[in-house]
């Protein structure tokens, strides 16, 4: 029970770290970016490219990585969301389903379709109350609870927080005030970009990159914005790990006459789940009940 | 011949689900992109109701249940849930009948497709296949033109733009969109019907995310809502599908072309929102 707990602590923190960057973007500009899978695709591979092919030592491939991932975010913005988001918010769900392909064959073409995995530290593996998880994964998970912390702090702590809730609240009267919301759209856009840009790095040394990956990781992380409350921060993080949590349940719990469900259907029962329970809580676990029109 | 053949053939094959597609996401503006997991459900219900049968008649009857269960099942998803948590969790139940597909290897055989899927009689030669396909799509494009124009397509049009308005109206929003849905999934039946036949193969790859980026450009690109736009933007852009997979190894290696194929569908989607961009979620008419 615990090697499960620990797992889905690990898987949930990748979980988190793409939700997080969703959530936000949902909550400031009410959009749905459906290429950030393939973003932290990007932001892995680019990494996994600086560290191996050019022989960058690891914070530095990290860094570029990063980089790489904010850039392309920042890219999405400017031509598959700003020129549509206005017009009809549900305009860039569609465009960006079309990045996602264009990316998609992107990747492809760049880094082809055989598994490529980071090399980060390589030490033994360590055993904690039964557990077994290797010194990479607890060095990842403490990673994502840090920068999950920074950006909690920035948001409710800081001006630029301030700025960004005013903006979420009422856009025009924020404008109004002086707060520039065209910045902060784009700002938070970047910082969701290189949260997904974190989340790749982090699947590249957790299992490896694939370039089909792209869609379920989106579909995975929107899972747990929509079932925590769409575009709250919180809830996004904790129905991520609540997810990770289920799916451990799924394939590491003997359900029928003491047999085990394939690891193959484990997105399926948590799909089923959570499609259930947004049937009889349609706003999630921290949203509200508004009428859309 | 056999190349104008194999191109009307596709397109014909194609034509009735995304015009069917175009009654919920085009007419409707419902954010449906869960529509290739009831093609999973058509095609997968009628092949292996057939190869257990060997009647075509008794498959085709067990599909249109199926089909007609999953179809209503997105419909009560979509009156149950917000529009965009509906287009996410739609693509979560398309992802999740392909996983089903992929690992229910004993009845499906997974990832390897069921092959030798035989031809309905009397349709084994390319030029009756084609005629029968034809006459087939013609009938389809009358059906969704006498829909269109229909109480029902008005009905939906109404709700796509107003919702409350309309149903204060008297509209009833569970008959339309369950009937919406219906359409849509009749129309991938019929496409079904046909696609595994003429290629002699069902294969899981066939109804991958690609599928309904095919199907929403065909949409988006012939005009939402109208349907012979969508039947000519279909065929324009199987004809370019088909033609690029037909090119010369030496112009464009064969282990180029799906990447080359994604970028290119992703660029068409692009240009063709940007340049609808007003009428793919229209504004509030003001009386």
């Amino acid at each position: 029970m615990t090697q499960l707990l620990i797992n889905a602590l690990i898987a949930g923190s990748f979980a988190a770290l793409m939700a997080s960057g969703l959530a936000l973007v949902y909550g400031t500009l009410g959009v749905f970016n459906m290429a950030l899978g393939q973003t932290a695709l990007m932001g892995g591979y680019v990494t996994w490219w600086a560290s191996t092919s050019l022989g960058l030592s690891f914070p530095i491939a990290l860094l570029i990585g990063m980089v790489a991932a904010g850039f392309v975010t920042w890219l999405s913005f400017e031509f598959f969301v700003e020129p549509f988001f206005r017009r009809h918010r549900f305009l860039p769900l569609v465009t960006t389903i079309a990045l996602s392909m264009i990316l998609d064959g992107a990747i492809l073409l760049l880094f082809e379709e055989r598994p490529r995995s980071i090399q980060f530290l390589n030490a033994e593996p360590v055993t904690i109350a039964g557990a077994t998880l290797s010194l990479e994964q607890i060095v990842l998970i403490i990673c994502t609870l840090i920068f999950l912390s920074l950006t909690a702090w920035v948001l409710t702590a800081t001006s630029l927080g301030r700025k960004i809730r005013a903006t979420v609240l009422h856009a025009h009267a924020a404008e109004s005030l002086g707060i520039p919301s065209g910045l902060l759209y784009r700002i938070t856009f970047i910082l969701s970009g290189v949260l997904a840009g974190l989340a790749g790095v982090y699947q590249g040394i957790d299992q490896n990159l694939t370039p089909v990956l792209g869609f379920s990781i989106t579909i995975k992380a929107y899972a747990a914005v929509i079932a925590g409350g769409k575009g709250s921060l919180k809830g996004a993080v904790i129905a991520a790990y609540a997810i990770a949590l289920l799916e451990q349940l799924v394939i590491g719990v003997p359900w029928f006459a003491g047999t085990y469900i394939s690891a193959g259907y484990q997105s399926t029962v948590a799909m089923v789940v959570i499609i259930a329970f947004l049937l009889f809580r349609p706003q999630g676990l921290f949203g509200s009940t508004t009428r859309s029109t | 011949m056999a190349y104008f053949l194999h191109l009307l053939i596709m397109a014909a094959i194609t034509i009735p689900t995304t015009l069917g597609f175009n009654f919920v996401f085009g007419k409707g503006k419902i954010l449906h992109f869960g529509h290739v997991g009831t093609a999973i459900v058509a095609a997968y219900s009628l092949i292996l109701s057939q190869q257990v049968s060997g009647s075509w008649f008794q498959a085709i009857l067990i599909a249109a249940f199926c089909t007609a269960l999953i179809s209503l099942f997105f419909s009560w998803l979509a009156l149950k849930l917000e529009q965009d948590a509906f287009g996410i969790l739609s693509i979560a139940v398309h992802l999740s009948l392909l996983a089903i597909v992929l690992n229910a290897t004993a009845l499906t055989r997974g990832a390897l497709g069921i092959p030798g899927i035989p031809r309905m009689p009397g349709m084994e030669t390319p030029e009756v296949f084609a005629i029968v396909v034809v006459i087939v799509v013609l009938v389809w494009i009358f059906f969704a033109w006498k829909l269109n124009a229909s109480t029902f397509g008005r009905s939906l049009q109404a709700l796509s733009e107003h919702r409350h308005h309309s149903e204060a109206l008297g509209i009833r929003r569970s008959r339309v969109y369950a009937g919406a849905f219906l359409v849509a999934g009749l129309g991938t039946l019929t496409t079904n019907v046909f696609f595994a036949q003429y290629l002699g193969l069902l294969h899981p790859s066939d109804y991958g995310f690609p599928a309904l980026i095919f199907m929403a450009m065909c949409i988006v690109a012939g005009g939402p809502g109208r349907v012979f736009g969508v039947t000519f933007a279909t065929v324009v852009l199987i004809l370019l599908k088909e033609g690029l997979r037909f090119l010369p190894v030496t112009l464009v290696p064969l282990s180029l072309r799906g990447p080359i194929l994604l970028l290119l569908f992703g660029v068409i989607l692009s240009v063709a929102v940007f340049l609808r961009r007003e009428t793919i979620f229209p504004k509030q008419r003001s009386v």
